[in-house]
């Protein structure tokens, strides 16, 4: 059985940095980055919580990672898509320039 | 008393319906495109919605006698595999999406005319349909995520879809990387919940953690799971996304968003609370978050100036009743947190479609100088008077009926001052309607001209007006019918857990 102690710090290490570039980064692209980042520290944590069951790893907890990742790459797809209209009516990508729509 | 469904690949009728009919929708578009036929996706997207109508029907024939349907997808049977487990509250929340969906797709035959790209519209709104089906009919943890991202992405590419002004585009941004966010979110709670029981069943979770001690892992799951599905419901802190998305999608798709999106997010979060913990964990905290929803959620609507704008706080502040329901935890209140859920769909869709028609034929969404549109446009100007009254709570609207019911189970079930904030809220919240109300019956200005809006958009708001009067005044049926949705989601829980757990 693999120790769990090293993987559960590093997915909330990992949880900690994406909501960071989520929250200070001005650029779209990283903003989706970090997004990515977060999805991946979940991943991770279901991955590293498969092996706890004693005498083998549990295929059930791997196939919904790889269902995942896929709905993961849609998503940050669609955004990238978004980005690149963004990119066309402003001519940049940085998002203290999308600040039209408040309160 | 159960039926499972488990030989090779099975999918719910209504969702089988909405997947195939959005995947042919795509080659209906182009063939009209190619033969020259008009009208033919509008044509087929009448079809789809109206056989998903049929067949929820018949759904609900076979889950009454039933009790409770498992379809297991893939053949492998449930708790291994990925599952459909339908009751009573399925077919409830799949009957009031399928309605709405229907309303909404008849008036956006007219409304979406002179736009282009119509495939792919129609489409999206399919696709966006059969998501939340999905996610109302789910039976596990991931087959419910997995519905749940099929309805966000559609909506994602909904709100941004008139991509040629600035607006959609930026509020499609922050909706997408709001609800992603909450996305991992609900990733992590599901792996929260594999590590502590080992599956993602419903009937097995509900078996394992109902009524565990209160672990700091409890506490984390219990917030991740507020988090995740918060944010697509958009209850308080986490609403920000809310007011600059609704508006800025086509006027159709905010009636959807509005009306039964945020609902379903909602049914999520009833649905798996209750079934992972016991009502008197979550109370304190969801009463807490309901007040704080209602209360700034009102005061925000009245400063705005944008009547879309001012529906989409409206529809915070009507999320934060319906949280009254869920906080009550007994069955009177979710009988009324379904019951609202129905009436809020078709008063909030049909104030959005109506000031739909207005935005339609004046091109302004400003409040002041819509003054006297009332004169020009009666018929849309009283079915949105009908819908504001409803959303007001004034009595002889469904709208009172089920804040009645929200309220008296705050009462019934100890939370007092939950039920004094929320009369004070509905209070509060006429001001702005009333402010609406005055616009529309105001003198216009000199050299303002409006036509009345076509007569499929005006058939579709006075169909919805009618209804939110005949069940204002006779609400029995629709009651009946909410109350055993609540019965087989809170006394049924142990035919629901034997359903799949034999």
């Amino acid at each position: 059985m693999v120790p769990l102690e090293p993987f559960l710090v590093s997915v909330g290490l990992m949880f900690v940095i994406g909501l960071y570039s989520l929250m200070v980064k001005r650029d779209m692209v990283r903003i989706l980055i970090g997004v990515e980042i977060l999805f991946n520290s979940a991943n991770l944590c279901f991955i590293a919580l498969s092996t706890q069951v004693p005498g083998f790893v549990d295929p059930y907890a791997h196939s919904i990672v790889m269902m995942a990742i896929v709905l993961d790459g849609t998503v940050i797809a669609v955004g990238l898509a978004m980005v690149m209209n963004v990119y066309k009516h402003y001519k940049t990508i940085d998002i203290r320039k999308l600040r039209r729509l408040k309160w | 008393m159960v039926d499972i469904i488990s030989q090779g690949i099975n999918l719910p009728l209504p969702l089988l319906m909405l997947l195939l009919g959005g995947l042919t929708s795509l080659m209906v578009g182009l063939l009209s495109e190619r033969i020259g036929v008009a009208k033919l996706r509008e044509i087929w997207m009448i079809i789809v919605s109206t056989a998903t109508l049929t067949s929820i029907y018949y759904l609900n024939q076979s889950v009454q006698k039933a009790g409770v349907l498992v379809i297991s997808i893939w053949g492998q049977l449930p708790p291994l595999g990925g599952c459909f487990e339908i009751d009573t509250l399925s077919i409830f929340m799949s009957g009031s999406i399928a309605v709405l969906g229907f309303l909404v797709a008849l008036y956006s035959i007219s409304y979406m005319e002179k736009e282009s790209r119509l495939t792919e519209f129609y489409t999206l709104m399919t696709f966006m349909m059969a998501g939340m089906t999905g996610v109302v009919m789910a039976g596990d943890m991931f087959t419910l995520f997995v519905f749940w991202e099929l309805m966000g992405l559609s909506s994602y590419v909904l709100v941004a879809f008139l991509k040629s002004k600035w607006g959609p585009i930026e509020a499609g941004f922050k909706y997408l990387v709001m609800s992603a966010t909450a996305g991992a979110f609900l990733i992590l709670s599901m792996a929260i919940i594999y590590g502590m029981t080992g599956t993602l069943n419903f009937a097995a979770i509900a078996d394992n953690l109902r009524g565990a001690a209160v672990s700091p892992w409890i506490i984390a799951l219990f917030s991740t799971l507020v988090v995740g599905f918060g944010v697509k419901s958009a209850i308080v802190p986490l609403h920000t996304w809310l007011p600059d998305a609704h508006p800025e999608a086509p006027s159709p798709i905010s009636a959807l968003l509005s009306g039964i999106v945020i609902e379903t997010g909602l049914y999520a979060l009833a649905r798996v609370l209750f079934l992972t913990f016991d009502p008197g964990m979550f109370k304190l905290p969801i009463a807490f978050l309901a007040v704080l929803t209602m209360t700034l959620a009102n005061v925000m609507a009245l400063l705005q100036t944008d009547i879309k704008r001012l529906l989409a706080y409206s529809s915070i502040a009507q999320v934060g009743y319906m949280l009254i329901g869920l906080a009550a935890g007994t069955t009177y209140g979710f009988m009324a947190l379904f019951l609202h859920i129905f009436n809020h769909s078709m008063m909030k869709g049909m104030a959005f479609l109506a000031s739909g028609s207005i935005v339609h034929e004046t091109g302004t969404r400003d409040i002041s100088s819509l003054r006297g549109i009332g004169k020009m446009m009666p018929v849309t100007s009283l079915s949105l008077f009908i819908a504001l009254l409803g959303l007001g709570g004034v009595p002889g609207t469904n709208g009172f009926i089920s804040k009645y019911h929200l309220f008296s189970a705050a009462f019934g079930s100890g939370l007092g001052w939950l039920g004094i904030m929320g009369v004070l809220n509905s209070a509060l919240s006429m001001a702005y309607y009333i402010r609406i109300m005055q616009v529309l019956l105001g003198s216009p200005k000199e050299g303002f001209k409006a036509n009345e809006a076509p007569i499929l958009m005006l058939t579709v708001t006075m169909a919805m007006a009618a209804i939110i009067v005949i069940l204002g005044i006779w609400p029995a049926p629709l009651i009946n019918f909410a109350t055993s949705a609540s019965q087989s989601l809170v006394e049924g829980l142990s035919t629901y857990i034997g359903a799949v757990l034999g």
